[in-house]
């Protein structure tokens, strides 16, 4: 007995066909489960050289080997599939109660193709699985989804994943939403779906989750989160949550700002976290979580749950926002269109500056943010200017100019931190698979917040390469980023729940393996080192103020970083992992065929 | 005793329900908690509630069977006596007795020493003395 539930749903929208499969073991003991086992299942059958919006693209749910246990932040959900905005593979993740639901319906995973011929929902139970009808949702925000939904079917628990007008309208930056609050898939997951006709999920189960060892789990698991102060009161990241992180910027000095031109925010006090908590109504926490970072805010008529730091910084300082309550809308409303928040702001982020700078006139200007609230729904509905904003930074600077200041990494806008300040954020926005993005690594703990100097490159390929390989194992394994958790306390958490042995250095490894499975994809949908480029900003012009001031980024310095994060993952000058490194970490063969034949 | 809820401080994390079907059926499934916490959002906010024992006895008192009784702490199923009709079920007045294979399902406080206070993260739970109760 171990914790998988054993079977994968697969859903054709073209032909309506619903069947499952077992879940290889093969590929859980490779690649565990979430992000891993998401690649490998769009991988199967997914070339990377897939056109996003075509019906061979997947839409592909994970959830965690260990969801659904008693495991403190263990169950997660992941989605995966090829990126219509980067052209990546791309994976987001989700908290809340989504993932656990999935498993308590009997599914590890749900592995969705094809097109449906009308607007359409999912609705799994552990009792049946059906494809419904969704005309009645056309055009609806995701918090009417929500509501709708769950009246219609009549359960208050139901755990519901919806695309807003954004993804309906194949918005490549659109996102989905869980349980009208939660959000993920940076990169456009949500137009993937909504290029499917597949307009929401809605998920609910009663089945148990078993684990391999009970006794062994239940008394493990008490100590490690004990004394790992998961649950601990005084835990920053309960008290203020994500929101913390708006002063540690501010005085690092690489606070985005009006479009990463400056990196302190003169209002940074009137949306940091104590702003925030100002105007708390609730705490909210994940399925099994201990910590509880999600915090439920209300002001006038508007209620989030968030704003998370990374709203905060595109929703705010870097359109030049020093209002609490915009900022609050701004949220709410990207969560309800489902438009990300981070590329949405870069986005406008760009717009404000090409006008501010002549560049082209928007006709919005930074802190003019009924115009950017507005600008949103224009995105969403494809409206106007929208239709071209919706297209992201990357695509727009392309067109009207201004390639420096588009703040993107293969078309994915920057979250909010300036490179600047912390050096090797630099490497990790450029390495991660689905572009610029925090989450696959985030050296700025160590340098800017931590012991490292953030100001030179000297070890940073390996410090990146590794904590990379750490997160993986993690979002493969399945446990929430702020629980700080070691590769042995992870193994042996995972050999209770799951079985087998899993020594640190295995958890390392399958972490590292993710990775280069991932990179492989890239490479194979025709990535190398040339698109591994931060925007020419950060290398031409210096920050003015605060620790970084005057401190120069250069390019020749960047590239001789990267020369040295290339050779430390075994990957060759452009960036291609080597044949020899791919035998080494066991990628299955048939994967090093397809990708030799590229080389 | 019944239990009571501190329900400001709950973060909806479900580990209380966990732990109480852990503890009795050695399975995870809130589903199967003798207790029920809810967090869900909704048109007007925020909704959060807790289902539980409130020791009213009155599934006692309509059992066709006479399979449940009392401790005085506690209510008690003579699983061999209950027959699964589910009387107890329907007039439990906060809905949180479930059959489980057939059988009445009700708190047991973990036979005293109450799994959900024990993995509570918050401290939202404890036991509700009441009133003249010897120490
Ligand atoms: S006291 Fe025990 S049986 Fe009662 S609700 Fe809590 S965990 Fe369940
Ligand atoms: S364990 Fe505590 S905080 Fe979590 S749902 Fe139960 S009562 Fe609420």
């Amino acid at each position: 007995m171990n914790s998988l539930t054993g079977k994968i749903l697969k859903v054709d929208l073209s032909s309506g066909q619903i069947s499952d499969m077992k879940t290889p073991v093969e590929w859980v003991d490779l690649y565990t489960g979430q992000k891993g086992l998401g690649s490998r299942i769009l991988m199967e059958d997914v070339s990377p050289a897939t056109e996003p919006y075509s019906p061979e693209n997947k839409v592909v749910l994970t959830t965690s080997v260990m969801g659904g246990t008693i495991v403190a932040c263990s169950s997660k959900l992941a989605i995966t599939t090829k990126s219509p905005l980067s052209g990546t593979i791309s994976d987001g993740s989700v908290g809340g109660h989504t993932g656990a639901e999935l498993k308590y319906a009997g599914f590890d995973a749900v592995d969705i193709k094809g097109k449906a011929d009308k607007l359409s929902y999912l609705f799994i139970t552990d009792e049946k699985v059906e494809i419904r009808d969704a005309a009645s949702l056309k055009g609806l925000g995701t918090f009417a989804v929500d509501a709708k939904l769950k009246e219609e079917i009549g359960d208050e628990e139901l755990k519901i994943l919806a695309i807003g007008p954004a993804g309906e309208n194949l918005v490549p930056y659109s996102c989905i939403s869980s349980e009208k609050y939660r959000q993920l898939g940076r990169g456009g997951i949500a137009a993937v779906m909504g290029s499917k006709n597949l307009k929401a999920i809605a998920i609910r189960g009663k089945l148990d989750v078993c684990v391999n060892d009970l006794k062994g789990l239940l008394k493990y698991s008490k100590e490690v989160t004990e004394r790992d102060e998961v649950t601990a009161d005084d835990n920053e990241i309960y008290d203020l949550g994500t929101t913390c992180l708006v002063d540690y910027s501010q005085e690092s000095g690489l606070l985005p700002t009006r479009n990463f031109q400056e990196g302190t925010f003169e209002d940074a006090e009137q949306i940091n976290g104590q702003a925030f908590k100002d105007v708390r109504k609730n705490k909210k926490g994940c399925f099994s979580c201990g910590i509880a970072c999600g915090n439920y805010v209300e002001e006038g008529d508007t209620s989030v749950e968030g704003p998370e730091y990374e709203t905060i910084v595109l929703g705010g300082s870097s359109i030049g926002n020093g209002s609490r309550k915009k900022l609050i809308e701004f949220n709410s409303i990207c969560d309800d269109l489902g438009l990300d928040t981070i590329s949405a702001g870069g986005t406008i982020a760009y717009m404000m500056e090409a006008t501010q700078k002549g560049v082209h006139d928007f006709d919005i200007r930074f802190g003019e943010m009924d115009k950017a609230l507005n600008m949103l729904e224009k995105i969403a509905n494809r409206d106007g200017i929208g239709d071209e904003a919706a297209l992201g930074s990357k695509a727009m600077s392309e067109k009207y100019g201004g390639e420096d200041f588009a703040i993107q990494v293969k078309g994915l806008e920057l979250p909010g931190y300036d490179p600047r300040g912390s050096w090797a954020m630099g490497i990790a926005y450029v390495t991660a698979p689905r572009g610029g993005c925090h989450m696959s690594s985030y050296p700025i703990a160590e340098e800017a917040w931590g012991e490292l100097d953030p100001f030179t490159f000297e070890g940073k390929g390996k410090l990146v390469a590794d904590m990379q390989n750490s997160q993986f194992c993690k979002f493969s394994m399945g446990v929430c980023d702020f629980w700080p958790i070691d590769d042995e306390t992870l193994g042996r958490l995972f050999e209770l729940s799951y079985g087998g042995e899993w020594p640190a250095d295995k958890v390392y490894k399958t972490g590292e393996r993710v990775f280069n499975l991932q990179r492989m994809f890239n490479i194979m949908a025709g990535f190398d080192r040339t698109e591994d480029k931060l925007p020419g900003r950060f290398h031409k012009e210096l920050l003015k103020a605060g620790p970084p001031k005057d401190i120069a980024y250069t390019k020749e310095a960047f590239d001789a970083a990267m020369d040295e994060y290339y050779a430390y993952r075994g990957w060759d000058e452009r960036g291609r992992p080597t044949v020899e490194k791919l035998v080494e970490l066991g990628i299955e063969p048939k994967f090093i065929e397809a990708y030799k034949a590229v080389l | 005793m019944p239990l009571k809820f501190d329900l400001s401080k709950c973060t909806g994390c479900k580990l209380c329900q966990l732990a109480c079907s852990s503890s009795h059926y050695e399975v995870f499934n809130p589903e199967k908690a003798r207790l029920k916490m809810i967090h869900e959002y909704n048109d007007d906010g925020i909704r959060i509630a807790s289902k539980s024992c409130i020791l009213c006895k009155k599934c006692e008192k309509v059992c066709p069977v006479g399979a449940i009784t009392n401790n005085g702490r506690w209510m008690i199923v003579d699983e061999a006596k209950c027959i699964g009709c589910g009387t107890c079920v329907d007039n439990c007045p906060t809905k949180i007795i479930f059959l489980n294979e057939k059988k009445s399902t009700i708190c047991d406080l973990c036979g005293g020493e109450p799994q959900c206070i024990e993995w509570c993260p918050k401290g939202v739970i404890s036991l509700k003395e009441r009133k003249g109760a010897s120490a």
